[in-house]
């Protein structure tokens, strides 16, 4: 540790770039201590820009595909093959992306909004329909929320996934207009039953297409009559139902407290300032206002990385594009570690905190790391054996080795990889401290 | 999931994993006792097998009141005819699709516990399961019943094993959490690290709260690694819960010194469609419960194991034009065993006196079920794990 930098700034700053950032490229925390704190602000922030990593990525040109075929018809085995390699390919894609993005802000947004919108590619099938929702995600990632949520509400995904397509005036769904009030505006216990019901009617009259994730609206299917949601009445179909959601407080404190929860701490509350800066529904201006506070030198402000921002983050450390990896043991291990984009378990997201924290996740986190070390980039730690377990510190974004993992990485000196694997599955390193 | 067998089968080879057959016959009980940091299970004592349906499972189409003219009218697109029933009482039906509950039934191994919930129930699932895994209505506790449960008893990483690879809420206590056991195989590291990894699984006194978390997660990995690898299946066969089940009575039957265990089958939300995908679940659920019963019935636990069935909620009477069902709010539990007393316990709820939403009114409260089984197989008083409960509904 270099005698300018304080505990307090290695802390805040490997904070930033882990979570904000899928982790610290190769130097990249070293320099960002360097340049202090206002800077590593400003490096997490900065999104929008154009990327030649990103825009000299192959693009994913996925086929529209028709009706699911009869099982057992001369066209099934075709129809799944190109269905399956689809999924296959989509996983990929993005995960190429949160690794080589050299401003990781709007990936990692997008991340976060997919568990926010939680949907599965387990139930719509379509990989087509599944990335036009991650367009649509990182289209508004930074955006204004309201907007946002208009969108959502009429993607094509998201109503197959919440049965809105089986939503009639005579016989309402409710599902999607549930979900969308207790999980994705302004949370459980701030409607009624009825509100559900009213909610449910607006939400008549789109039809969707399964197979490209397009919504079309048929009037003469919408409910017309006045609808009462959350004390006002008024006439409503699924835009303008959403845009009175969104105007209520409680949107401000919900999502804060969402971001904060996935970003910040399970264990602590956000300060009351986070939810005012988010009074515009602006994204930008609330995920500003967190990465400016003063949550990052609070101790208790850890955080269990989920697998994929686990692996993200080695991946950039590695210098190791996913996409050379072998892709089927790749997917089976994170299916294994119970995260694969596109696959949340169901609507609530993805679990959090100690439930990553499973003897069974360690096991396959080490098969990821063996793999993964076949290929990685160890030149950060080619420096003196005397100063290698500092430097493994400031290559991972580690403040600071326990005594019990500076002693293991002190004794595998001799050899970078033995040294890699122990920080890479370290206590410190899982767990953004 | 997404994996296709395909890929688990290239895993199986790519780690070098051989059959669990050959793998399992030459394993005896010493040896497991030895590899075990703990004594194997003390005889006769009581094991609870907890299965979780998640999604909400419609229990007025598991547990059937076929012949009231309310059911066939409130759901006339999705009832179950006489055909797809098998008859209980002059009333009520198992769906056609779980033969083999139903044949235990028969043999008075299945409890049927009708209308169970909470008071004020909440229709959201994760609110509603939270309810159910914390027994706790008003969500005031944060931990999970066995979880409670766990920090009452001397630690030990074999107290409690979940299958899978997340831990359940009901699994997490305030100072002990349960081990987690994948039904793929048990591999230890291996490489130039491999003799160190262990110790990463030691605290150290500057570790934060969830560092050393991720420290004892370490070690009950090598732990239960070292223990139960031999016994874990490295190739399953058959469907999901299947595999989990069978899992957990291999290890029943090794005697391996664990208490609780949690298996879990996913997919009730039946919003549309309900018939078809509800029926294959329960033949699902069915079949391993069917094989699970007899796998216990034939090792060294006969007369040790209770297995419990629930899920977060029912659904609503009135099913929708998408031939499925919206979130409703009572139904019915289900306990299993060579012990229990079996036959109908509590109220059907009536169907023609339904709640504001239009759902059922509950009879029982869980925490009777609960209590029960807490007190019957558990040995652990009711106040001890469920603040200020003091009642319990006892089936063995």
């Amino acid at each position: 540790m270099s005698p300018s930098t304080s505990y307090a700034q290695r802390l805040a700053t490997a904070r930033l770039l882990h979570r904000f950032s899928f982790g610290p490229t190769p130097g990249q925390y070293s320099e960002m201590l360097q340049r202090g704190l206002g800077a590593t602000h400003e490096l997490v922030l900065q999104h929008g820009l154009p990327d030649p990593a990103l825009d000299s990525l192959p693009s994913l040109n996925l086929p529209l595909l028709g009706q699911i075929p009869e099982a057992g018809s001369p066209d099934a085995a075709s129809f799944w093959s190109t269905i399956f390699s689809g999924q296959t390919a989509l996983i990929s894609w993005w995960l190429e992306r949160m690794v080589l993005a050299t401003s990781p802000l709007e990936e990692r947004m997008t991340w976060f909004w997919h568990g926010h919108w939680a949907t599965s590619v387990d139930k719509v099938i379509y990989p087509l329909a599944m990335q036009k929702q991650n367009d649509t995600l990182r289209r508004y990632a930074l955006g204004n929320f309201s907007d946002m949520a208009r969108a959502m509400v009429l993607d094509g995904a998201l109503n197959f996934w919440l049965d809105n397509e089986e939503n009639y005036l005579s016989s309402p769904n409710e599902n999607l207009a549930r979900e969308l009030m207790e999980l994705m505006t302004i949370g459980v216990n701030n409607f009624t039953q009825h509100d559900v019901v009213a909610a449910a009617r607006a939400l008549t009259g789109y039809a969707t297409n399964q197979a490209n994730g397009d919504v079309t609206f048929d009037p003469a299917q919408h409910y017309t009559g006045p609808l009462t949601v959350l004390g006002r009445t008024s006439k409503l179909d699924a835009p303008s139902l959403v845009s009175l959601i969104v105007s209520k407080e409680l949107n401000a404190s919900f999502i804060s407290k969402r971001i904060w929860f996935r970003f910040v701490s399970g264990s602590t509350e956000p300060p009351a300032a986070l939810a005012r800066s988010f009074g515009r529904r602006s994204i930008f201006d609330l995920v500003s206002a967190l990465v400016r506070s003063d949550a990052w030198i609070n101790p208790a402000n850890s955080l269990v990385k989920s697998p994929i921002e686990w692996f993200a983050g080695a991946c950039r450390a590695l210098k190791v594009n996913p996409s050379s990896l072998d892709t089927a043991n790749l997917h089976w291990f994170l299916s294994q570690m119970g995260q694969v984009p596109f696959n949340p378990p169901n609507v609530g997201g993805w679990p959090y905190g100690q439930a990553w924290l499973s003897g069974s996740v360690f096991q396959y986190r080490f098969m990821v790391v063996e793999m993964m070390l076949a290929s990685g980039d160890l030149s950060p730690l080619s420096v003196p054996q005397s100063e290698m377990v500092q430097a493994c510190a400031d290559w991972l974004g580690v403040a600071e080795w326990t005594a019990r993992t500076g002693n293991e990485l002190d004794a595998a000196r001799s050899n970078p990889i033995q040294m890699a694997t122990i920080a890479l599955l370290s206590p410190e390193y899982v767990v953004s401290i | 999931m997404i994996t296709c067998e395909f890929d688990r089968r290239r895993f199986l080879q790519w780690t070098g994993a051989s059959l669990f057959a050959t793998l399992s016959t030459s394993l005896s009980l010493e040896s497991l006792a030895s590899a075990a940091s703990s004594s194997p299970l003390a005889t006769n004592a009581q094991i609870l097998v907890i299965v979780t349906l998640y999604g909400g499972n419609d229990g007025l189409n598991t547990v059937v009141p076929f012949t009231d003219p309310t059911y066939q009218s409130a759901r006339s697109n999705i009832a179950l005819s006489s055909s797809q029933v098998l008859p209980i009482t002059d009333t009520l039906a198992l769906n056609a699709s779980i033969p083999q509950i139903k044949a235990l039934y028969g043999q008075n191994k299945v409890a049927i516990i009708q209308g169970v919930s909470y008071p004020n129930p909440s229709l959201s699932h994760f609110s509603s399961m939270a309810i159910w895994q914390s027994a706790s209505p008003t969500a005031a506790l944060s931990s999970g019943w066995i979880g409670r449960w766990l920090d009452l008893q001397p630690h030990s990483a074999f107290n409690a094993i979940g299958i899978g690879s997340t831990l359940p809420p009901l699994m997490v206590g305030d100072k002990s959490v349960a081990s987690m056991v994948d039904i793929g195989a048990i591999q230890q590291p291996w490489g130039p690290a491999a003799s160190q990894l262990p110790y990463l699984g030691r605290t150290s006194p500057t570790d934060v709260p969830l560092g050393a978390a991720a420290a004892t997660s370490i070690t009950d990995f090598y732990t239960t690694a070292r223990a139960l690898g031999p016994l874990v299946p490295t190739s399953p066969t058959g469907t999901f819960l299947d595999e989990q089940l069978s899992v957990v009575s291999t290890l029943i039957n090794a005697n391996v010194p664990t208490r609780v265990w949690e298996v879990n089958l996913s997919s009730f939300d039946t919003h549309v469609g309900e018939q078809a995908d509800q029926n294959a679940l329960l033949t699902e659920l069915d079949s391993a419960i069917g094989n699970f019963m007899t796998s216990i019935s034939a090792g060294s636990h006969p007369n040790d194991v209770t297995v419990m069935i629930y899920s977060e909620f029912g659904r609503r009477v009135m099913s929708n034009a998408g031939l499925g069902t919206d979130h409703g709010t009572a139904g019915p539990v289900l306990i299993i065993g060579n012990t229990v007393k079996g036959g109908l316990y509590g109220e059907q709820p009536p169907l023609d006196s339904l709640d504001e939403n239009g759902n059922l009114k509950m009879t029982t409260d869980f925490r009777d079920v609960y209590g029960g089984l807490l007190e019957d197989v558990l040995d652990t008083s009711v106040s001890d794990i469920i603040p200020s409960w003091k009642t319990s509904l006892s089936v063995l």
